[in-house]
C-alpha cells in the first residue's frame, strides 16, 4: 500500500472502472434475472409470471435440455482440441531446437480470422458436393466411403461446429502452456533423467505436475469460452439440422430475438450464468485437489 | 461496507425493476389517419429493407427518389439493406421493440406486422391505396398475398412473383419420365431419376424456406388454403389427414432420395448452381430467377433443355390447377408515427411511378394495367413463365413461414430436414409440431 | 483463484539450449513429422482462402479443393468492393477496436492501481467483483443492454458495441496489470513517496511508463477479440453506416440466401490483412504478455 493515499483518490481510481463494469456486466445480470420472472415479447405489455419459466425450461422445455447436452458435447470438444492440442504441441516444440518461433507464431494464425470468415470457410470445409477439403482428404487415403455431409449428418454436425472453435483458439492456449513448460527448472529433469526415466514418465511426473497450476487457469479459461461458444454455430448450421447442433447460446438467442420472447431467453441466460459457475467450481475442485493430493 | 453493499444491490435490483417495469406497454398509434396536416417539409426518410441493393424493385425506386429529390432540395431516401432474411426479421422485430421503426419497412403478414397493425404502428394501406386512387390497379393475388388473417391490408406489395418447377427435359428423357400429374407422382420421380445416376431435385437447404415449401404442398392441395390458418393458431392439427400427407410425403421424399445428398447445409448458390450446371433435374424457385434461367445468361449446354411445370394437383384436390404458388414478395409497411405530409407525397409520386418503371426491368408488376418488357437476351421460355404466372388462378399457396409464429416456424425448419433425412418419423414430426404450435400459438393470435 | 496460481516461475521465459546430443533420434524425427502435420492443419485453411479468392468463379464452382487455381484473377477483389462497403467496415471495426481497447487499458491500469497499489479494506471484495466478470458469458448482456440503449438512445451507436466489449474484457485487463504490478518493487513508491510524490503523480510518473509492455500485450490480446466481435454487433446495429467488419461479411449473403462465394472469399482476405499485418509485427510482444501474464497470475 503506498503511504500517502487518501480516500478520495482511491476513488479517483475505482470508480470509473467499476462504473463502467456495473453498466456493461452488473447492471444486465441483475435486470435478467428481473426479466427472467416476466413474460415479454417487446411490443405489448410486461407480464409477471413468477416462476413458470424456469418451470417452463426445466420440466417443459424438451429442447433446452437438447441444447444442454449439446453445450456439453461442445464443451469437451473445444477442451480436447484446445488443451490436448496446446499440450501436444508445445511438448513437442521444447524437442526442437529451431524455428520454435515461426511455428509459434503459424500455429496463432487462426486466431485473427473473425467467425464470420471461418463460418465461411468451414462451411466449404465440410462440403459434400461440391466436395469439400475433408471429404477429397478421406478420399484421397483410401477412407471413401467415410465421405459424408459432415454439417447435415445428425451424428457428426455436433463435433462439426465444435472443431472450428477449438481450432481456432488452440494456438492462444499453446502459448501459455509453452511458456510454463519453459519455466520447468532443468535440475529437475536432470535428476530424473540420471535416473534413467523415460520422456514420457519425465514429462508427466516432472513437468506436468509443475505447470499444473498454469494448466488450472487454461482450463477454467478454455471451458468458460467454450460454455459461451456462439458464433460459429450460429452462423455455421444455426442449430440445425434439427437441434443436432443447438446450443444453450444459440438457442437463447433465437429465443430473443426471433420469437421475441425475452422473459424466456432471460431466464435461460441466468441459467448460463450458472452453468459457467458451476464449471468452474468444478474444475477447480477437481484439478486442485488432484495438485494437493 | 458489507452492509453498503448489500444496500447497493437492493438499490440497484430496484432499478431494475424499475426499467424493466416502464418497458411495456408499447406505444399505440393511429393507422387510419392518412391525411396528415402541415407543409411538405423534406427531410431525410428511411426504408429497411430485405432485398439485394442491385434488386430492380431498389434500383427502380432509388431512381424515383432521386427524381423526387430534385424537384425538393433535401429530400433523400435512405436505403438500410439487410438481404439476409433471418437477420432481416431478427432486425426489425428488435427495432419495433425498442420503438425505433423508420418510416418505411418491409414486413411480410406475420403474426408479429398484425400485433404491429392492431396497436396502431403501421398505416392501413387499404385506406392509403383508396385515398392515392390505385388500389383498383392491382392484382387481387398481390393485394390477397398481403393481407391478414381478419382481410385487413397494411402492406405494400412492389413485386409479383410466380413459383415454379423448373426441369431439364434432357435429363427426365434419360431417366425415361414424363412431368408428374400429382404430386404424389413425386417419389416415383425421384427413385427414376436416381436409377439414371442423376440428382433428381437440387434445394437449398441452408435456408429453411425453400423446404418449407414443400412443406406448405401437400396440405394445400388436399386441404385448400384455408388449413394453413387453422393450424397456425391450434384450431386444427397436423393429425388432420391434410397434415399426414405432408408428413408422410415429406418422408417418401426423402427415402426416395430427391435432394441431393447434404442438401441441408447447401445454400441458395450451390443448389443453383447444381441445377443450371445440369447436376439436377428439377429446380423449385421463383420468376425472380428469371433472368438467370430464362436469358442466354444461362451456360448454353442446358439452355434448350430447360422448361418448367407448375405445382402439380392431387387426386380430389379442392384447389384448381392454376392455384399454384404466387406471391407479391415481401411488402412495405408504413410507420403511422412518423406519417407525416412528406412520406405522404413522396409515396403518392413514387407509386404513381414504380409500377411501369419496375415492368421495364423484365420483372412482373403487382398491378393490372402494365406489360413486362421482355428482355433482349431472354429465351422463349420467358415470355411463357410470365404468361403463365398472369394466368394464376384466385387461391393463394401461401408460404407458412410467413403464417407461423416465430417459435412454430424455427421448429418446422428445423424438422423438416430431420423428417427429410428419416432421422425424424412422421409421427414424431406431427407431435413435435403440433405441440409447439398448442404451446406458442395463443400468445400470438389472442 | 490468484493465490492458487501463484508459482516460483521466473518472470521471463526465454528458450534455453537443451544439454548435448546433437544427434536425431527416432523420437525426434516422429514429433517433426506430428508438427508438421498439425501445422498444415493450422495454416492450410488460410492458404485455401487466398488462393480460392483469386479464383475464377466457374473454377471455384467446379472445385477441386487441393488444386492450385487454374487461373489467376483479381475480379473478385472488384466485386467484393462493389458490392459493399469494405473501406467503412474497416473503418468502423478501427474505431470500435480503438475505443475499446482505449477503456480496457486506462480503466483495466486504474482499476488495478487502486487495488493493488493503493490497496483499501475491502479490495478483496471489490477484486472478487471483478473477477467475476471473467466467467460470466456476455449473453446475459444483450437484452438488458438491448432494452436500456433503446430506452437511453443509445441503440445504433459507437458507444453501444464499445461498452460491452470494454465491461467484459476489463476484469482481465485488471487482472493482468495487477500480476504486472505486484513486481513493480516497492521501494521505488517509497523512494518517490520521500520526494513528496502523491498517488497520483506516482501513477503517472512510476506505474504508467513501466507497464508499456503489459498494454501492449492487453491491446494486441484484446483487438484480437473486438475486431472478430460478433455478437454485440449483430445486436446493437441496425444501419449499415455503423457495420463493422464481420457484419460487412454477412451482407455477403443476399436475399435468399445467395451467396458470391469468390467475391466473399476475397472481402474476408481484405478484412483480416490489417490485423494479420499488425500480429506478424508485434507477435513477439503477444507471446510475451500473455504467456507472462497467465503463469506469473
Amino acid at each position: 500500500m503506498l503511504p500517502r493515499r487518501s480516500r478520495l483518490s482511491v476513488l479517483v481510481f475505482l470508480v470509473p472502472p467499476l462504473a463502467l463494469y456495473a453498466v456493461a456486466v452488473l447492471f444486465p445480470i441483475l435486470q435478467s434475472l428481473v426479466l427472467s420472472f416476466f413474460s415479454w415479447d417487446g411490443i405489448t405489455d410486461l407480464q409477471f409470471v413468477g416462476l413458470s419459466n424456469y418451470a417452463h425450461m426445466l420440466t417443459g422445455d424438451p429442447v433446452f435440455w437438447r441444447a444442454f447436452l449439446n453445450t456439453l458435447g461442445y464443451l469437451v470438444v473445444c477442451l480436447v482440441l484446445q488443451l490436448g492440442g496446446a499440450l501436444l504441441v508445445s511438448a513437442l516444440l521444447l524437442t526442437l531446437r529451431r524455428g520454435r518461433e515461426v511455428i509459434k507464431t503459424l500455429y496463432l494464425l487462426p486466431a485473427v480470422i473473425s467467425t464470420v470468415a471461418i463460418a465461411f470457410l468451414f462451411q466449404r470445409i465440410y462440403s459434400f458436393d461440391p466436395q469439400g477439403l475433408i471429404n477429397q482428404l478421406l478420399s484421397w487415403v483410401g477412407l471413401g466411403e467415410l465421405a459424408r455431409p459432415w454439417l447435415s449428418d445428425v451424428n457428426t454436425v455436433l463435433v462439426a461446429v465444435s472443431a472450428p472453435e477449438g481450432w481456432r483458439f488452440s494456438g492462444l492456449y499453446m502459448l501459455i502452456i509453452y511458456a510454463a513448460l519453459l519455466a520447468v527448472p532443468q535440475e529437475l529433469e536432470e535428476a530424473a533423467r540420471i535416473d534413467g526415466a523415460s520422456r514420457w514418465v519425465i514429462f508427466w511426473r516432472i513437468r506436468f505436475p509443475y505447470i499444473r497450476p498454469v494448466w488450472v487457469t487454461t482450463t477454467i479459461m478454455a471451458a468458460t469460452y467454450a460454455l459461451r461458444g456462439f458464433d460459429i454455430p450460429y452462423l455455421l448450421t444455426n442449430g440445425g439440422p434439427g437441434q443436432a447442433s443447438e446450443l444453450l447460446t444459440t438457442y437463447m438467442y433465437k429465443t430473443a430475438f426471433t420469437s421475441t420472447n425475452y422473459g424466456y431467453a432471460s431466464t435461460m441466460s441466468v441459467f448460463i450464468v450458472v452453468e459457467c459457475l458451476v464449471a468452474v467450481g468444478l474444475i477447480l475442485l477437481l484439478l486442485r485437489r488432484k495438485a494437493d493430493a | 461496507m458489507t452492509k453498503n453493499w448489500t444496500l447497493a444491490v437492493a438499490t440497484a435490483a430496484l432499478a431494475a425493476l424499475t426499467l424493466a417495469g416502464c418497458s411495456g406497454g408499447g406505444p399505440t398509434g393511429d393507422s387510419g389517419n392518412i391525411d396528415p396536416t402541415g407543409d411538405i417539409k423534406p427531410r431525410q426518410i428511411s426504408w429497411l429493407l430485405s432485398r439485394n441493393s442491385a434488386d430492380p424493385v431498389v434500383t427502380t425506386m432509388q431512381g424515383i427518389a432521386d427524381e423526387y429529390a430534385k424537384a425538393h432540395p433535401g429530400f433523400s431516401l435512405k436505403l438500410v439493406t439487410t438481404p439476409d432474411r433471418p437477420s432481416y426479421i431478427q432486425k426489425y422485430e428488435t427495432l419495433a421493440a425498442a420503438n425505433k421503426l423508420p418510416e418505411l419497412f418491409d414486413t411480410d403478414a406475420t403474426p408479429f406486422a398484425q400485433n404491429l397493425a392492431k396497436q396502431g404502428r403501421i398505416i392501413d394501406e387499404e385506406k392509403l391505396l383508396k385515398d392515392l386512387g390505385i388500389y383498383d390497379s392491382f392484382r387481387p393475388n398481390a393485394l390477397d398475398y398481403q393481407r391478414f388473417d381478419d382481410g385487413s391490408l397494411y402492406m405494400i406489395p412492389l413485386e409479383y412473383q410466380a413459383e415454379y418447377f423448373w426441369y431439364n427435359k434432357a435429363l427426365f428423357e434419360k431417366a425415361g419420365i414424363s412431368v408428374p400429374e400429382s404430386l404424389d407422382d413425386f417419389p416415383a420421380m425421384c427413385t427414376a431419376l436416381t436409377k439414371a445416376g442423376v440428382t433428381p431435385i437440387a434445394i437449398d437447404g441452408a435456408d429453411g424456406w425453400p423446404l418449407e415449401r414443400y412443406v406448405s404442398y401437400q396440405p394445400f392441395r388436399v386441404a385448400g388454403p384455408d388449413y394453413i390458418k387453422q393450424l397456425k393458431t391450434g384450431k386444427s392439427s397436423l393429425t388432420e389427414p391434410a397434415g399426414q400427407a405432408m408428413t408422410n410425403w415429406l418422408s417418401d421424399l426423402g427415402s426416395a432420395g430427391c435432394f441431393q445428398k447434404g442438401f441441408s447445409s447447401k445454400g441458395y448458390s450451390d443448389a443453383q448452381n447444381l441445377f443450371t450446371s445440369g447436376g439436377a433435374a428439377v429446380y423449385n424457385i421463383g420468376t425472380w430467377e428469371l433472368s438467370s434461367l430464362a436469358t442466354t445468361k444461362l451456360d448454353a449446354s442446358v439452355r434448350d433443355d430447360v422448361d418448367f411445370f407448375t405445382l402439380p394437383m392431387t387426386d380430389g384436390s379442392p384447389t384448381a390447377a392454376n392455384d399454384f404458388v404466387v406471391t407479391s414478395g415481401i411488402g412495405v409497411a408504413v410507420n403511422s408515427s412518423t406519417f407525416d405530409p412528406l412520406v405522404k407525397d413522396f409515396l403518392k409520386f413514387a407509386l404513381s411511378k414504380y409500377y411501369s418503371t419496375y415492368a421495364q426491368s423484365g420483372a412482373l408488376s403487382p398491378t393490372k394495367d402494365v406489360t413486362t418488357t421482355i428482355p433482349a437476351d431472354a429465351t422463349p421460355l420467358y415470355q411463357k413463365a410470365i404468361d403463365s404466372a398472369n394466368s394464376a388462378g384466385s387461391d393463394l399457396v401461401m408460404p407458412w413461414d410467413t403464417q407461423l409464429d416465430p417459435t412454430s416456424n424455427t421448429t418446422v425448419q428445423q424438422d423438416q430436414v430431420l423428417l427429410v433425412q428419416g432421422d425424424m418419423s412422421p409421427d414424431d414430426f406431427t407431435k413435435t409440431v403440433d405441440d409447439v404450435i398448442t404451446q406458442n400459438a395463443p400468445k400470438y393470435f389472442k | 483463484m490468484t493465490t492458487a496460481l501463484r508459482t516460483s516461475i521466473p518472470a521471463a521465459p526465454r528458450p534455453r539450449r537443451r544439454s548435448g546430443r546433437p544427434r536425431l533420434t527416432a523420437f525426434d524425427a516422429i514429433a517433426r513429422a506430428l508438427i508438421a502435420i498439425i501445422l498444415v492443419a493450422q495454416v492450410y485453411p488460410l492458404a485455401w482462402l487466398f488462393l480460392t479468392s483469386v479464383r475464377t468463379e466457374s473454377d471455384f464452382a467446379s472445385g477441386d479443393p487441393f488444386a492450385l487455381p487454374s487461373s489467376f484473377t483479381l475480379d473478385n477483389y472488384v466485386r467484393a468492393f462493389q458490392q459493399n462497403n469494405l473501406g467503412l467496415n474497416i473503418l468502423n471495426s478501427l474505431v470500435v477496436t480503438m475505443g475499446a481497447n482505449l477503456l480496457i487499458v486506462l480503466l483495466g491500469m486504474m482499476g488495478a492501481y487502486a487495488l493493488q497499489v493503493l490497496g483499501f479494506r475491502f479490495s478483496r471484495l471489490v477484486r472478487g467483483i471483478f473477477m467475476i466478470g471473467i466467467i460470466v458469458p456476455v449473453q446475459i448482456a444483450l437484452v438488458p443492454l438491448f432494452i436500456n440503449y433503446s430506452r437511453v438512445g443509445l441503440l445504433d451507436t459507437y458507444q453501444s458495441m464499445i461498452i460491452p466489449l470494454a465491461g467484459f474484457a476489463l476484469p482481465m485487463s485488471i487482472y493482468l496489470f495487477s500480476s504486472f504490478f505486484e513486481y513493480i518493487p516497492l521501494e521505488l513508491y517509497e523512494a518517490a513517496s520521500l520526494d513528496g510524490a502523491g498517488p497520483y503523480r506516482i501513477f503517472g510518473q512510476i506505474t504508467l511508463p513501466l507497464s508499456v509492455n503489459t498494454i501492449v500485450t492487453v491491446v494486441l490480446v484484446n483487438s484480437i477479440f473486438i475486431w472478430n466481435d460478433f455478437i454485440f454487433a449483430n445486436t446493437f446495429v441496425l444501419s449499415d453506416g455503423l457495420k463493422t467488419i464481420p457484419l460487412g461479411l454477412q451482407n455477403y449473403i443476399a436475399a435468399m440466401g445467395k451467396i458470391d462465394w469468390t467475391a466473399t472469399f476475397a472481402a474476408v482476405c481484405v478484412t483480416i490483412t490489417p490485423l494479420l499485418l499488425v500480429f506478424l509485427v508485434l507477435n513477439r510482444a503477444i507471446s510475451y504478455g500473455l504467456s507472462a501474464g497467465a503463469t506469473k497470475g
